[in-house]
């Protein structure tokens, strides 16, 4: 009962924000027939032509290839939309979120639910379709949903923060930052495998690329993957280092960043 | 219980140095001094000034423009940081400081309602009875459900106005007063503003009016570049900025 009353008042405020990023959501699609569902869809499709496209190899099926695609590129989305989108939030959001009584934690928690909720209708999607379509069962690896969807949260709020401060310091690394973003789609293991490469310049980026290690993650938990213990150690790392970087950088940084005009 | 304590603050706003800053430094009739940096101008808006307000207090802050009192109610709304100096704010803010902002002009009437209530803590139950009221408030009928960018700045200002309804703040900060949009409205935007404040346990409002301010608070400060110049009952402070004003236009 003492638990349930003292996360109950967080409880509501995931409720709230999850509410508001509904709305806000479905005023981006005002006008169009399917509303929200163009979230999913739009992903679905480009994952379902990318499968297409880039499957040559006898490694997986084009149905597991798909969803190797598709639980990919969902969360590559959410990796980019981590950083592209959070180049300006001090900048271009605080005053909105002052109005709306969120402090400056509160105003990233807020982007952060909007992402989570893009991408957990995309993960809805992924669900339904690996149970419809059978290529396998969902099995163990769900079990590692919520510490997959925990590293998450903590090294998308660290990163925002992050790069939030570096383009406030160095206002050019927004553009570096925007085209970086897109060259480490084409470098992360998104629409290709290096199982199927056969090592070489992909083994190279599999290995060195944290990016590759996250990817990695969503599809161990819904069994696309294999569950590899080394891919979850090297993301609990990066994240510890990237949640370590980004707290003391909102410590030393709240302050004076919120004066800057 | 609702506090505000500020003991010697000082703020600073900084803003990118782009180059020739020369002309930057030139002292005018009003605003703060502008410090060149080498990579950021820093305007230091308020400086080593201490208030403590409690439970009941009613403040006014009366000054020229760019004298510090947007940046005093933004420090108190932790909208701004200090940069030194001990800042101690307890109790829920409600920052008015601008008509309109936080609401989102290509949501509707209704969804910016929607929006407000959620972010300001109305319970789930109560959102569709309170989204009702402010419509109903504003009068604004079918314009309810299009995006306020269809607006016009009468109709703006009725929606910005009905949705006080919902605010609820220990510490309420205004800067300016709301103006009503239209006659028709103004007795209830009066009477929704007048519960606003009757609600709050403390009230910081900034107003060149001297109208408003008497009617709603009992002690005014007066910030003068960025110093609090002087700190006392509503009569004996007025009337020194009055003089102070006077002697300055001769």
């Amino acid at each position: 009962m003492t638990l349930w009353q003292s996360i109950r008042p967080y409880l509501s405020g995931l409720v709230r924000f999850f509410h508001i990023s509904y709305i806000e959501a479905k005023s981006e699609h005002r006008g169009t027939h399917l509303g929200i569902f163009w979230i999913p869809l739009s992903s679905l499709l480009f994952a379902a032509m990318l499968a297409l496209v880039f499957h040559h190899a006898d490694s997986m099926s084009v149905l597991e290839f798909f969803f190797y695609v598709f639980a990919g590129y969902i969360f590559w989305n959410f990796i980019a939309d981590s950083i592209t989108g959070s180049t300006d939030v001090i900048q271009g959001r605080f005053e909105f979120a002052i109005h709306n009584n969120l402090s400056l934690a509160g105003l990233f928690g807020k982007l952060l639910i909007d992402r989570l909720f893009a991408y957990l209708l995309n993960l809805a999607v992924l669900v339904i379709l690996i149970a419809i379509l059978s290529p396998w069962k969902l099995g163990v690896g769900l079990l590692l949903f919520f510490p997959f969807i925990a590293l998450t949260v903590v090294t998308s709020l660290g990163t925002a923060y992050l790069v939030n401060m570096m383009t406030i310091f160095f206002p050019d690394l927004k553009a570096l930052i925007a085209v970086g973003t897109r060259f480490m789609f084409f470098a992360s293991p998104v629409f290709w495998s290096a199982a199927e490469g056969g090592g070489g310049v992909r083994g190279f980026l599999v290995k060195y690329n944290p990016a590759a290690y996250f990817l990695s993650l969503p599809r161990q938990v819904f069994g696309i993957e294999p569950i590899d213990a080394k891919a979850w150690l090297v993301a609990a790392i990066v994240s510890a280092v990237v949640c370590l970087v980004g707290y003391l950088a909102y410590h030393q940084s709240q302050g004076f960043v919120r004066n800057l005009k | 219980m609702a506090r505000i304590h500020i003991e010697n603050a000082s703020v600073s706003y900084f803003l990118r140095n782009k180059g020739d800053a020369s002309k930057t430094a030139e002292r005018g009739a009003v605003g703060a001094q502008i410090v060149v940096g080498r990579r950021y101008l820093e305007i230091t808006a308020l400086r080593d000034i201490s208030l403590s307000l409690k439970d009941g207090d009613r403040v006014g802050l009366v000054g020229m423009n760019g004298s510090g009192k947007s940046t005093l109610l933004k420090l108190c709304a932790k909208a701004l940081a200090a940069q030194s100096g001990k800042v101690e704010i307890e109790g829920v803010v409600s920052p008015q400081f601008a008509l309109g902002s936080g609401l989102r002009p290509t949501l509707s009437g209704r969804q910016n309602t929607e929006l407000k209530c959620l972010y300001l803590g109305v319970p789930q139950s109560l959102i569709a009875e309170r989204v009702e009221e402010v419509k109903g408030l504003s009068k604004l009928g079918g314009y309810f459900e299009l995006p306020m960018n269809a607006y016009s700045a009468g109709m703006r200002s009725r929606l910005v106005m009905s949705l006080l309804r919902l605010v609820r703040g220990e510490i309420l900060i205004m800067d300016e007063w709301i103006g009503a949009a239209d006659p028709s409205v103004s007795g209830t935007i009066n009477e929704l503003q007048s519960q606003l404040i009757e609600r709050s346990q403390i009230l910081l409002l900034a107003s060149h009016s001297k109208r408003v301010l008497a009617d709603w608070v009992d002690t005014l400060v007066w910030v003068d570049r960025g110093e609090i110049r002087a700190h006392g009952k509503f009569d004996e402070v007025y009337k020194d900025y009055e003089t102070w004003l006077q002697s300055r236009k001769q």
